[in-house]
């Protein structure tokens, strides 16, 4: 099929850049800056265009992947905490993760960014994603806790870990699943818009987004320097929302 | 419940909320690593410097006088001076504040009929072509961060066809808005359109309105209320983007808002106007979710 062909090569490409990117040997051209030798021209400091892009995107699909994965760990646990702790207790974890909510992500990321030393961008993204997971794990544990078999362990006398992360945590997995895929593609957003703005990133990291917001002045000298990274961004994203639309269409479908 | 209690139990919500942010906001610069006044004193500080700045922000007093003499100033309407200008923080921001009110409200002003019609025109045929066509395009382009979007369309269509100016430098005239507006519209379009798309989809479907078509009935007028409850909320949440949306677009296009000045006041760690900011944009966005709950109790009570 066309579309599905599309569709992964969408992905694959700047996924395989992404990861292969850094292996591959690759003779430095150094020169002038927005001079026109090698394949794509030289940036902002006279590297390579192509080199930069063969080793931007790491860091980007990295931190994405690590920033997504840890804010399903915390909000998990956090959901789970508020879900199966008393009143008081529940009202406690889950009220803070409101003003929270109020806090727009980009600015927050800007803020905590600003004020913390650097590498704080994996955290921060992680925050900006807790109150939605934190809620959902704690809604999905409230319908999942009041099931009969948790009653049963209960009564067996079953510690706190095993009922929560052996049965509800593990019921909910495919409610999860179909939410991740679309946080991944948020973090993504958000890393992406926040390297540009130059927070949280060295000013000459070797990154697809430091690179558009570096090269942006030599827009007419040398486009490609610009251009590529921005391609690969756009590809990276496009392709990724893609799948994860076709994944959740069949996950809607499937029986349960 | 009826809409005045509603809305007051909302109401007081929102004024916690907004009370917890400004707590937030001020505990996040209290929590700086070191001491702000070194930090803001530059890379080779000298004690006088740094000692002004310290009874400047009021750092030699404890923390909870602080913290009091910040929420009074606050209630008076003073946002403190910029520590790098030395102009007071509501005079920033007001400068500020036209540049990003045009952005945002021409993007707000295109956005809500657009979104709808495309949703309801794809809602009309579900699985036709312009459904499957509005479908892949708004999961294709919905992730895309603005600024990579914004620079491949300024490569071509302010470089290579020079049709529009690429940046907003030479004033926001109407040729100088279509880029960022565009940049802006395409992530809420996406989202809301589909949104709509699949309320309206459900609607449709619902008994009431299928019997009103059957009794030949003026159905639509009931239908849309009904599906734009959720697209109202969801609006809301798209805000959110839209300020994020702006941050960034103001900094690819050059254009002087209140992204540019946050981004400078992070740049600088200008802390007064970095508050200013954060609790501005809070602010806004907790009034415009309450607006929004507001509104579609009213279209569609159910709470």
């Amino acid at each position: 099929m066309g579309a599905t062909r599309v569709r992964y090569l969408l992905l694959a490409v700047p996924l395989i850049v992404a990861v292969a990117g850094p292996l591959i040997p690759y003779e430095l051209v150094r020169s002038a800056s927005f001079a026109d030798v090698g394949l794509l021209g030289t940036d902002f400091a006279g590297r390579d265009v192509w080199h930069q892009v063969l080793v931007g995107g790491r860091t980007l699909v990295l931190t994405a992947l690590l920033a997504t994965a840890g804010a399903y760990l915390l909000g998990t646990l956090w959901g789970l905490a508020a879900a199966s702790a008393p009143r008081m207790l529940d009202e406690a974890l889950m009220r803070p993760l409101d003003v929270l909510m109020a806090v727009p992500s980009l600015l927050l990321l800007l803020v905590v960014a600003a004020l913390a030393p650097e590498g704080v961008l994996v955290w921060t993204v992680m925050l900006v994603h807790l109150p939605d997971i934190a809620r959902l794990v704690r809604a999905c544990a409230l319908e999942a806790g009041s099931r009969p078999a948790v009653e049963a362990m209960r009564l067996q006398g079953e510690g706190w870990w095993r009922i929560n992360v052996g049965f509800v945590a593990r019921s909910m997995a495919r409610v999860l699943a179909t939410d991740a895929g679309s946080r991944l593609t948020g973090s993504l957003y958000l890393i992406a818009a926040a390297s540009f703005l130059g927070v949280g990133v060295a000013p000459d990291a070797d990154d697809w987004a430091v690179m558009v917001d570096r090269n942006r002045g030599g827009l007419f000298l040398n486009p490609w320097a610009v251009l590529a990274p921005s391609l690969m961004i756009v590809m990276l994203a496009v392709g990724l929302n893609l799948t994860v639309d076709r994944v959740l269409k069949r996950a809607r479908h499937a029986p349960r | 419940m009826n809409l005045t209690r509603y809305a007051a139990r909302r109401l007081a919500v929102g004024v916690l909320q907004v009370a917890g942010v400004a707590c937030l906001v001020f505990l996040m610069v209290e929590s700086l690593p070191g001491d702000a006044a070194v930090v803001l004193a530059g890379d080779q500080p000298d004690p006088a410097r740094i000692a002004a700045i310290r009874a400047a922000l009021g750092l030699d007093r404890p923390l909870a006088e602080r913290l009091t003499t910040w929420a009074s100033a606050l209630a008076r309407g003073d946002f403190g001076t910029s520590l790098v200008s030395g102009r007071p923080v509501t005079g920033i921001v007001l400068d500020a504040l036209a540049p990003t009110a045009v952005l945002a409200g021409l993007t707000a002003l295109i956005l809500v009929p657009l979104s709808v019609a495309l949703g309801v025109a794809a809602a009309r045929r579900e699985g036709g072509r312009f459904d499957r066509a509005l479908t892949t395009v708004s999961a294709a382009l919905y992730a895309v961060p603005e600024f990579a979007l914004a620079i491949v369309l300024v490569a071509v269509f302010g470089v290579t066809l020079a049709w529009l100016p690429p940046t907003g430098l030479g004033g926001l005239s109407a040729a100088a808005l279509v880029l960022p507006v565009s940049v802006l519209l395409v992530r809420p379009l996406c989202s809301t359109g589909r949104l709509v798309r699949s309320a309206m989809i459900d609607v449709l479907a619902s008994p009431y309105v299928r019997h009103a078509r059957r009794l030949g009935l003026g159905w639509f007028a009931h239908a849309l209320p009904n599906a734009l409850a959720p697209a109202v909320q969801h609006l809301a949440r798209t805000v959110d983007w839209l300020l994020g949306g702006v941050i960034v677009v103001e900094a690819v296009f050059v254009i002087p808002g209140l992204g540019s000045t946050l981004a400078d006041a992070v740049g600088h760690r200008d802390l007064p106007v970095l508050q200013g900011l954060a609790l501005l944009f809070a602010v806004t966005t907790v009034v415009v979710n309450l607006l929004a709950d507001v509104v579609s109790f009213r279209w569609a009570p159910r709470a």
